[in-house]
């Protein structure tokens, strides 16, 4: 599973970086290194919604936070892997 | 001058758009007047380069998409190399033509080469049967008046790994993303500049505005690429007027990657594993994408702009790290977020020069200039580069150097060195790819062709002083501060 974070200047203002890191230590603490990977995309222009975050194969934009990535992880990213 | 005229060519005109995103970006104005950018490059009311001025102004403004970053049609795919629809000349379909040299000769050269009976003798010339051709190019080899011609897509031609079709209808060139290891050799050679790549320009600049500590890290291809003179002292500084606050040189990067493949290398002939290098991310892709089974013999050794960008960040969480290279696939090595502390952004020289140009500044050749890697450093922007630094760090740790590299130069000699490793018969026990012919230095992002920046690269090579890779990194860098590894 692919899960994108938006790097566009107007996400990393608001934690794109940090949103990553934590996703990143997440995962590892789970070990789901071989399951998840972390991509990064260019800005695609829905700023007002950051830091943009998409699912592979899923439309929607998660807005996330670095306050809210762990409950982005428990509920997004978690049940996907188990179904 | 903002209005583009006749005599502008694909280069200039790339350049002036780029250049205008910029002074919009810098001045806080670019979604405010970007809409109105078209009309004024493209003023009209008599076209210069296409059909019209509407289809000119068209591709203007899906180049200001690309400049900003975003895909220049409706679709949003992933890719860095982007085909700019409305400027895709729809080049004939047909690859090989019989022309009107065709003497009608009778030793029918192109009909005897010719094994899938594609070729007959019609009342003026040879014909091609294009169902019955397969493209092999023997005929066009064979006409002893070189009456046939070679009509392949500039594109497809130059793309290495096949990625490049077009849709049936329109003739639009597709790129097929799960092909493509964003070499960029495609955006050089078409001829109408329809393929381009997208730009972290505007939020680097976006990034500066805010206030935000913007390290730039120039890749060792830099010398030369501003002309004579220009020592990466003097790029330094016009960098700094830029905005960005400190500049360290990814020839210290080149350095440390050496250092520690070297080590990875001695391991692996121990243990009788071949390896391949890790620098050349449009060369890893072509590894991922296309010889999957051999991503374990990818060095672990992350690359020199990976390195140096741990470094920056290890001493300063905070900084934003901006990798300005010659190079667009490392645009793509950036949004694989599994690496930690990779570079924050990408820009290439020929963007960095835009933005120069926005700014009005000058570069001019400065007493003081910086040194941060070594001249091995330096060197590993050329093919071969890599593998000499690699066995100079080898010399210096272990005083012999005896192993058997493979040197690829360009995206054609390292599918056939994959090639032989997959199937076991590779001679050498490394490999050294680089997907550009020359390496780096000839790289799609370049402000300056290879032949042109030659000499003066030459002579500011040679300025640098003899330190030794292993001094180097003993006396400047923290080795203990961060990983030099994929994870």
């Amino acid at each position: 599973m692919t899960v994108t974070i938006c790097i566009g200047s107007s996400c990393h203002l608001k934690g794109s970086r940090d949103v990553v890191a934590r996703l990143q230590s997440l995962i590892s603490e789970n070990g789901l290194d071989s399951q998840v990977q972390l991509s990064g995309s260019f800005c695609n222009g829905r700023c007002d919604q950051g830091v943009v975050v998409t699912i592979e194969g899923d439309d929607q934009i998660y807005s996330v936070l670095p306050e809210t990535t762990e409950m982005f992880f428990q509920n997004e990213i978690l049940p996907r892997l188990a179904g | 001058m903002l209005s583009l005229n006749q005599n502008d060519n694909i280069t200039s005109i790339k350049d002036a758009v780029l250049c205008e995103v910029a002074r919009l970006a810098y001045e806080g104005t670019l979604d405010e007047k970007k809409e109105n950018l078209p009309f004024e490059m493209i003023p009209g009311p008599k076209a210069n380069f296409r059909c019209c001025i509407y289809k000119e102004r068209e591709i203007i403004r899906q180049r200001i998409r690309m400049a900003e970053g975003k895909a220049p049609g409706a679709e949003n795919d992933a890719n860095i190399v982007q085909v700019i629809s409305s400027a895709c000349e729809e080049c004939t379909l047909g690859h090989y033509q019989v022309t009107d040299n065709c003497r009608r000769c009778v030793s029918k050269k192109c009909q005897s080469v010719c094994r899938f009976d594609a070729i007959t003798m019609e009342k003026d010339r040879a014909h091609i049967n294009m169902d019955k051709c397969k493209e092999c190019g023997k005929c066009y080899q064979a006409c002893p008046y070189h009456a046939i011609v070679d009509l392949t897509r500039p594109c497809k031609r130059a793309c290495p790994v096949d990625a490049i079709s077009w849709d049936e209808a329109s003739g639009i060139v597709k790129i097929d993303e799960k092909k493509c290891i964003q070499c960029g050799a495609c955006t050089e050679a078409c001829p109408f500049g329809a393929i381009g790549t997208r730009s972290f320009m505007v939020d680097v600049i976006n990034l500066i505005r805010s206030g935000k500590k913007v390290v730039a890290l120039p890749a060792p291809a830099g010398e030369g690429q501003f002309g004579k003179g220009i020592t990466m002292g003097s790029l330094a500084k016009g960098i700094k007027e830029l905005g960005f606050a400190d500049v360290v040189e990814v020839a210290l990067g080149g350095d440390l990657t050496a250092a520690f493949e070297a080590d990875e290398w001695a391991e692996a002939y121990k243990a009788g594993e071949k390896k391949v290098t890790s620098c050349c991310p449009a060369f890893v892709n072509m590894v991922k994408k296309h010889f999957p089974t051999l991503m374990p013999n990818v060095s672990t050794t992350v690359s020199p702009m990976c390195a140096v960008s741990r470094m920056v960040k290890a001493k300063d969480p905070e900084a934003i790290t901006v990798f300005i290279g010659p190079c667009v696939a490392k645009k793509d090595e950036i949004l694989d977020l599994s690496l930690d502390g990779n570079a924050d952004y990408v820009l290439t020289y020929n963007e960095l020069q835009c933005m120069f140009e926005a700014r009005n500044i000058v570069l001019t050749p400065e007493a003081e200039n910086i040194q941060h890697g070594s001249i091995y450093g330096k060197k590993f922007a050329g093919s071969g580069g890599v593998t000499a630094a690699v066995l100079e760090a080898m010399k210096e740790k272990h005083g012999v150097a005896d192993v058997n590299v493979m040197v690829c130069n360009g995206a054609a000699e390292c599918k056939k060195a994959l090639m032989l490793l997959k199937a076991g018969r590779l001679p050498a026990d490394f490999v050294e790819g680089m997907a550009c012919e020359g390496g780096c230095v000839s790289g799609p992002g370049c402000a300056k062709c290879e032949f042109d920046a030659r000499k003066d690269r030459q002579a500011l090579l040679a300025q640098a002083d003899d330190r030794e890779i292993w001094q180097n990194l003993n006396e400047h860098v923290d080795l203990d501060s961060f990983s030099m590894h994929r994870k």
